[in-house]
Formats: C-alpha cells, sequence, structure tokens
C-alpha cells in the first residue's frame, strides 16, 4: 500500500497549524497572567509619577483593558494582516525591532551549529575508529565533564580568562562602537560565544555518533564486509557511516532550535545584541507584542524543524519503510 | 593430494573478565582442494571461533596462542590485517548463520555483491561488473536478477538473503567456501535447498567446503569428511563414510544416537546427559569424561591423544588403546542408517 503524499503532507501541513494556533494561544494567556505591571515597558519610571486615570487611558490606549480572548482576536486579525503591533519598550513596530537584531542571533547560532555538526560527527568517527584507545578514553572523560559545566559560568571564566586578565578577545557586544561592518572586529567578537554556543552541544553529539557507529560495527554485516576482504576505512565509511548518517541528520533538525536557542543565555552574558537578548528583556518588561512574536518564531522553528526531521527519517532510511510494510501486512493479515 | 589448507595444533584463548576461555584447543586437520568437510558439534564448542580464526576475523578479547594456519603452502598465522584482506574473499570467505543481519539494510544486494567483486579487481568496467553480479546471482538460484539487483534486503526472504550471502562470498571465485551454521536460522526446506546449492557450487565451481552445523543429519546430506568437536577439540574425524557407519568416539555415539531418525518408534528421545563444560580454565583428563558412560579411570587424569584407526579416520577416545576393554558400540555398522 502506498500513501498519497497530497495526505502525508496534507496531515503533517494541518498539525503544524493545530500546533502553531495551540501555542499562540498559550503563550498570549501566560505572558497576560503573568504578574507585572505592562505600562512599565512603554512608560519606563514615569509610571509611578502617573495618576490612575492617566494609567487607565494608557491602558486603553493600548488596547490593555479588554478581555483577554478579545485581545487576542484583535491579535490573529492584526497579525494575518502582517501587522504584530509596536514593542512598548522600543515604541517600533515590532518587526522593525526584530529585524536589527536577527542577523547577529543567525550569524552566532547558525556558525554554532554547523560547527556542532561537523565537530561532533568529526569527533564521533575518531572515538569510534579508535574504540577503547587513548584518545577515545581521553575524549569520552573530558567530553562528559566538559558537558557538565554550566554554560554561564563557562561563559564568565572565558571572559575573565581571554577577555579580563590576557586581553585577547572582546567581551561583550557584537562589534566595537564605529566597527559595525568590520568583519575582522565581528569575528573577534563572535570567538568567544561561539565557543560556548558549540561547547555545549558538541559532545553530546559526538557520544551518540560513536555509539552508533560502534553498534554498526559489531553488527554482522561487518564481519561478511571484513570477510569479503573490504578494508576498515572502507567499512566505516562506506557502511556503519551511511547507516548512521539519517538518523544524525534528523536528529540534528530536531537539535536546531536547541543550537540556535541555546544562544539565549550565551547572549545574555556576553551581551551580544540578538534575538536571545531581546526574548529575555521582552519577558522581563512585559513587552507584550515583541514576546508573542519572538515567542511564536521559536516555536514554528521547534515544530518545524521535528517535522523536517521526521520526513528526513522517512526518506532516508529504507529501514522505517520496512517496518511500514511490516505493519501493513500484518494489518492485513489480522 | 596437496592441501589447500592446514591447520596444525591450532590454540585460541579469549579473555573474558571471568578469566580465559579456551575456545580452541590444539586442533589440526587438513583440507584438500574441491572437499566437503563438515565440522559438528553442540553450541559454544568452538566451531564459528575455528572458523573466525582460519580468516582471522576473530574479536579484539580472543588471541591464537599456538599452532599454524598454513593456507596455500604459505603460513599466515602473523599474518597483519592488511595481508589478511588480500586473501580475504580471493583464497577464502565466509557464510554467516543469520542471513537476517549479514547484509547491510541500507545498501541494494546487487550493489553489495558489486562491491565484493570491486574489491579485488577495482578496474573492471561497471558493465562487466554488473554481467558478473547477475551471473552470479543467478549461479546462487536469485530468480529475475535483473529486477532484483536494486531491491534490499529487507525485500528478501531469509534463503533469498543466504543466497545473496553466498553471492558475495562467491564474487571473488575464493579457493574455500567457510560456511558457518548456514543452514540453522532458516526453515528446513529451505535448509535443504541451501545444502543442495553449496554441493551444487562445489561441483561446479570445485571451491573446498568448510561446513560447520550442530547438525549430523543436516552434514550426511552432502559432506565427504566429517570432524566431531566436542569442547573446543576434535574428537574425531575421518570420512563421512567411516564416521557415520564406524563411529568409535563415545561422543560420536551419543551425537548419532539423539538422532530422531534413529529413535523412531521409541518412546524418549535419547540424549548426552549432562552439560558441555564452560571452557574457562584448562581441564584435566578429557572434557567428555564426567557425561561419558565408557569413561576409563585415566580419562579423568589425562587427555587422550588422537588414535590412527586408518588413514583418514582418527579418534580421541582411550577405549581405542589396545590396553583398553573392549565396549560393543551401542550404534554403527551398515545395519543402523
Amino acid at each position: 500500500m502506498r500513501r498519497n503524499p497530497f495526505v502525508y503532507y496534507g496531515k503533517k501541513a494541518l498539525i503544524f497549524l493545530l500546533s502553531v494556533f495551540l501555542l499562540s494561544v498559550t503563550v498570549f494567556y501566560i505572558s497576560r497572567l503573568a504578574p507585572g505591571d505592562p505600562l512599565m515597558s512603554y512608560y519606563g519610571e514615569r509610571v509611578e509619577k502617573m495618576s490612575v486615570e492617566e494609567k487607565e487611558t494608557a491602558r486603553g490606549k493600548l488596547g490593555l483593558n479588554e478581555p483577554i480572548y478579545i485581545q487576542y482576536i484583535r491579535w490573529v486579525e492584526n497579525a494575518i494582516k502582517g501587522d504584530f503591533g509596536i514593542s512598548f519598550k522600543y515604541k517600533q513596530d515590532v518587526m522593525q525591532v526584530i529585524g536589527s537584531r536577527i542577523g547577529s542571533t543567525l550569524i552566532l547560532g547558525g556558525t554554532g551549529f554547523v560547527l556542532t555538526f561537523v565537530g561532533a560527527l568529526l569527533l564521533g568517527i575518531l572515538c569510534a575508529w579508535y574504540e577503547d584507545r587513548w584518545v577515545d578514553r581521553l575524549l569520552c572523560k573530558g567530553g562528559t565533564l566538559l558537558s557538565c559545566i554550566p554554560e554561564f559560568w563557562l561563559s564568565l571564566v572565558l571572559i575573565l580568562v581571554f577577555a579580563v586578565t590576557l586581553h585577547l578577545l572582546p567581551g561583550s557586544g557584537a562589534y566595537d562602537v564605529g566597527y559595525k561592518n568590520n568583519v575582522l572586529n565581528r569575528i573577534e567578537h563572535l570567538i568567544l560565544p561561539l565557543v560556548i554556543v558549540v561547547l555545549q552541544h558538541l559532545w553530546y553529539y559526538a557520544y551518540m555518533i560513536r555509539n552508533k557507529l560502534l553498534e554498526e560495527i559489531g553488527a554482522d554485516y561487518v564481519l561478511l564486509g571484513k570477510s569479503k576482504g573490504l578494508s576498515k576505512r572502507k567499512i566505516m565509511f562506506r557502511h556503519c557511516l551511511r547507516n548512521v548518517l539519517p538518523s544524525y541528520i534528523s536528529l540534528m533538525a530536531i537539535s536546531v532550535p536547541h543550537v540556535v536557542g541555546g544562544t539565549y543565555i550565551v547572549e545574555t552574558v556576553f551581551s551580544y545584541p540578538g534575538i536571545g537578548a531581546l526574548s529575555y528583556e521582552s519577558a522581563r518588561y512585559h513587552d507584550y507584542n515583541l514576546l508573542m512574536v519572538l515567542c511564536m518564531m521559536t516555536g514554528i522553528l521547534v515544530i518545524f524543524c521535528n517535522m523536517i526531521g521526521q520526513i528526513i527519517n522517512e526518506k532516508l532510511d529504507p529501514r522505517i519503510k520496512a517496518t511500514e510494510v511490516v505493519e501493513t501486512s500484518e494489518v492485513t493479515e489480522l | 593430494m596437496e592441501e589447500l589448507l592446514k591447520i596444525e595444533k591450532l590454540s585460541v584463548g579469549i579473555h573474558s573478565p571471568m578469566g580465559k576461555v579456551q575456545a580452541v584447543r590444539d586442533v589440526s586437520f587438513a583440507l584438500h582442494p574441491g572437499e566437503l568437510l563438515a565440522i559438528v558439534g553442540e553450541s559454544g564448542c568452538g566451531k564459528s571461533m575455528l572458523c573466525k580464526t582460519i580468516m582471522k576475523l576473530l574479536p579484539k578479547s580472543a588471541k591464537i596462542e599456538g599452532g599454524r594456519i598454513i593456507a596455500n603452502g604459505v603460513d599466515i598465522t602473523d599474518y597483519s590485517d592488511k595481508d589478511m584482506r588480500k586473501l580475504r574473499g580471493k583464497l577464502f570467505s565466509m557464510i554467516f548463520q543469520d542471513p537476517m543481519t549479514a547484509l547491510n539494510p541500507t545498501v541494494p544486494i546487487g550493489k553489495q555483491i558489486a562491491e565484493a567483486i570491486l574489491i579485488h579487481e577495482p578496474k573492471l568496467p561497471k558493465e562487466e561488473v554488473y554481467h558478473r553480479v547477475i551471473g552470479l546471482m543467478e549461479l546462487v538460484g536469485i530468480p529475475q536478477p535483473h529486477q532484483r539487483y536494486k531491491l534490499y534486503p529487507y525485500n528478501f526472504s531469509g534463503g533469498m538473503r543466504q543466497r545473496s550471502i553466498m553471492a558475495i562470498a562467491l564474487a571473488a571465485k575464493p579457493k574455500i567456501l567457510i560456511a558457518d551454521e548456514p543452514t540453522t536460522a532458516l526453515d528446513v526446506t529451505i535448509q535443504a535447498q541451501i545444502l543442495d546449492l553449496l554441493k551444487e557450487i562445489r561441483t561446479k565451481l570445485g571451491t573446498a567446503t568448510i561446513l560447520v552445523s550442530h547438525d549430523l543429519g543436516v552434514v550426511a546430506r552432502c559432506a565427504d569428511r566429517v570432524a566431531i568437536m566436542y569442547a573446543g577439540k576434535i574428537v574425531e574425524i575421518g570420512t563421512a563414510e567411516e564416521v557415520y557407519y564406524d563411529p568409535r568416539h563415545p561422543y560420536t555415539w551419543g551425537l548419532m544416537q539423539s538422532l530422531p531418525a534413529l529413535n523412531r518408534g521409541a518412546k524418549e528421545l535419547k540424549t548426552i546427559p549432562g552439560m558441555p563444560p564452560t571452557l574457562i580454565d584448562p581441564t584435566v583428563g578429557d572434557a567428555f569424561a564426567c557425561r561419558n558412560e565408557y569413561a576409563l579411570e585415566i580419562d579423568y587424569h589425562e587427555q587422550p591423544p588422537m588414535f590412527k584407526i586408518t588413514d583418514t579416520h582418527y579418534a580421541a577416545t582411550w577405549l581405542l588403546d589396545p590396553r583398553a576393554p573392549k565396549v560393543v558400540p551401542p550404534i554403527g555398522g551398515r545395519g543402523h542408517v
């Protein structure tokens, strides 16, 4: 029995839309139910000097007086038209605020993701190749230790060592004042946060690759490969790695939000002007419109990447299709 | 006749947390061109280990501790993995017990066979490789090879997979084929087909074959010579005729008596009492002594040497010593089979 691609992708799209809807409702309600005054982010310190009537007018102007579901419906109506409102804090269109910050995060998260992906793969292969030799043992122990260190602490240590003591690298920001378009300056600022982003995830995936490869190496087909005269290198790269890669790629697709989202704490510690630092601020100052869009962006990224991962898995690995065949044949037998 | 493969006093030990396991102990035999030698024994008696030792596919924990492997007149005991690679597939290759796991599940069958050809002849043009693969698939009895070339292992049944594995094993025209329980994981009708195929291949290509099995009945179909293995040792070896009609070792008697075919009409199937010994720490005396109803006092103190019965028939039991009491075998002779 073959699946109809329209039904298949239609189903996926439906699940996607439903997830996005539920996410938006949840975020909308929770942010408004959280204690704190959104006027603080709009008027800042002045709020304290405002009278009750003035506050009421301000709330009315910002549309905060109506019941939450009405507010939500209005938000959805505007959002569909492409209008996400203004940021209370920056008094600017939300998209403009995000637009000015997203580049920095994409550079940090994107580079971090690529480095993690490639680095983990290479490390994993290295460990599996030298299984139980000193390289493998050292990396396994060191890697586990390293991944146990909290990222904010490691960030501070790196800032202390490389920025404060050695003066080798800058410890905060994305560029120095007046060097906005200087690539070299930007790279200098990128190094420390990038190290943290990569180190945070590297070993987890490297260890997974190592173990999956070792599992494959222990399989019978490797013995058959050896008995026909294949070299260790060819068995490793042509057979074992080939069988490990699909699941790795799908896992990495799922991990995109983790790695990119992992920049949030790093950005805050390094005062790196990206989406992460912005999200943190928006939640703290009840900047509802900004928070809403940032949450939706992250959420959609998570849902989307999960789906991509699943699709890749199903397309690349014939074994998954094989289980499908078994399942359907069992069903018909019953 | 020149020997293709000669094993001399081979011993293999596996280091485990519980101690050293003597998986193969002092095994000697020879394989002649074109013959089918069967090695029979219970599970865990070291049959598979012996096969893997010959091809040097031992796990890291296992080591050859003594003896020599002479292949084609050359001592390969100390060959490195790189040297062995040139021999594997070309001089000898292997078929495994479980065809469900021995193929890479994500590579099409045809490609896996082609790979085996290309290892030893990397410069062969593509079409030639394809023709050879098709030829091999036809040889091992895979119908419609052109359509099946691109199929994956999961599209194949167990028997078809075992045939594909045979095609891979035969791809570089090896002189020796080691079949490690090739039919154990298959159902009975397929078993017979695969055994017939082994025989057919031997006649067509003249490939010498070592067939490992735990089933004397399976072996009876096709073996020229039979070696009975117990606790890492060969206890009896001879032509199929000699071993089946004139067995001399009490263990062989036990194995024969437990064949269902010879128990027809009996209420209970005869069995050998007890369990095979674990091979941790070397045994004193004959490892089979405690299960052997014909055991002599000396069996508990000293291992029996190989006694020669005929030029081709040997057995390791003290019963063959001239001083031993005469024992009438409970089985054997033409009347039985």
